[in-house]
């Protein structure tokens, strides 16, 4: 009878326990990461000027020496720009074309990275006999997948006077942000994380 | 470290075998987080279960095991996160379970009415899985403790072999692994069983 007692608390318990671990995020936007980084050293505020291109590159990671990059279709593109531009006004830096001699070269840059998730149970002939509770409720051979795409998109700073020991220009900013994807581009996502990156970094204040 | 644990088992195990009657409790477990951990959870966790074991070895002692586990739980605000020059800006999810296995001593002073009140002192060990999901990501750490866990109880007799107890622990696991020292305290409610 106490070996009963004991069974049943220790199932009904373990199924209490298991339904009660604690949850994390409800809503996809609640999934989206800004990430800022800065040379502390470098005075901002000392500059005024810089040059943004008019099409976000597309980083794909099979680009072929001599080709033209993919870019992010003007339609999201342009109003991604636009949001950037703006932020970049209200912190008083002035747009100029790159032939100007800017200050700076603030160049913007996406890439998606797609994960799959799965659990199949092609093996249940083998540990079926053994463990009969795992795969409860599926056909044979359950197969279990998922996947989701985040998107990334990445703002830089660049002072082309600045140049490290490679000989390239060294980033004075970064401004990362990076959620998952859903069917359609959702521009209060987007133009919301953008954001939050200028609000983190008011050293960019030039006014 | 490794002697004392090893002596303290055997000790343990020796005297179960010679034990007249044993005591079996199975508890609902409720953490409040200390010092380090509190620091990285402030909120206290309502998900935990202890089960603990002794065999009397004389009418006012028991020596037995404790295991049980707990789980904080803390959601952290859509904020900025400063490291060095990096900020981070967006929502956390804090995660720390602790899963304690020790053995332990217990001495039962003179049953009063139908209440059996007790202290003891538990020594074994504590690992500690935390975890903290950042978007996508998860950040995570682990340590085996060597831990220390006194605490106070009563059992309140129902007869029948069978009762119920109130207990309140503090678990302290020492600076190990990727982690520095770990505490929380926990009350406890549960059925007890004596045979």
């Amino acid at each position: 009878m106490k070996k009963s007692i004991f069974s049943v608390l220790f199932i009904v318990s373990a199924f209490m326990l298991n339904s009660c671990y604690p949850g994390g995020p409800d809503y996809v936007e609640d999934m989206d990461v800004v990430l800022t980084k800065h040379n502390a050293e470098y005075n901002f505020a000392s500059k005024g000027t810089y040059a943004i291109p008019d099409k976000i590159v597309k980083i794909t990671g099979n680009l072929v020496e001599g080709e033209t990059p993919e870019f992010v279709p003007d339609v999201t593109g342009k109003q991604i720009l636009a949001r950037i531009e703006s932020n970049m006004t209200a912190y008083g830096w002035q747009k100029v074309d790159i032939s100007a001699n800017p200050d700076l070269l603030l160049a913007p840059a996406s890439w998606e990275t797609t994960t799959i998730v799965y659990w199949y149970d092609y093996w249940y002939y083998w540990w079926g006999g053994y463990y009969p509770m795992w795969g409860w409720g599926g056909y044979y051979p359950p197969v279990y997948y998922d996947s989701y795409t985040t998107g990334t998109l990445l703002m830089t700073l660049i002072d082309k006077n600045e140049v490290g020991a490679n000989g390239n220009p060294v980033t004075q900013w970064t401004g990362a942000i990076n959620g998952i994807m859903t069917g359609s581009y959702n521009a209060t996502r987007m133009n919301t994380s953008i954001d939050k990156a200028f609000a983190a970094s008011p050293y960019l204040k030039t006014n | 470290m490794k002697k004392i644990l090893i002596l303290f088992a055997f000790a343990v195990i020796s005297f179960s075998a010679f034990s007249q009657s044993t005591l079996f409790s199975f508890q609902y477990s409720m953490g409040f987080g200390a010092g380090n951990m509190h620091d990285f959870i402030k909120p206290a966790s309502f998900r935990g279960f202890t089960i603990d074991y002794r065999n009397l070895v004389t009418e006012n002692i028991g020596l037995g095991f404790d295991m049980g586990w707990n789980v904080f739980y803390d959601e952290m605000p859509d904020a900025n996160y400063e490291y060095q020059n990096v900020t981070y800006s967006g929502k956390q999810w804090r995660y720390s379970n602790e899963f304690p296995i020790l053995g332990a001593m217990d001495y039962y002073f003179t049953k009063s009415g139908d209440i059996f009140p007790y202290a003891g002192l538990g020594v074994g060990t504590m690992y500690s899985l935390r975890n903290t999901d950042v978007g996508t990501y998860r950040f995570e750490s682990d340590a085996w403790h060597f831990a220390l866990r006194p605490e106070i109880g009563v059992v309140l007799d129902m007869g029948g072999g069978s009762g119920f107890n109130i207990v309140g622990k503090y678990y302290h696991g020492f600076a190990a692994g990727d982690l520095p020292s770990q505490g929380y305290f926990t009350i406890n409610v549960g059925f007890v069983f004596v045979n």
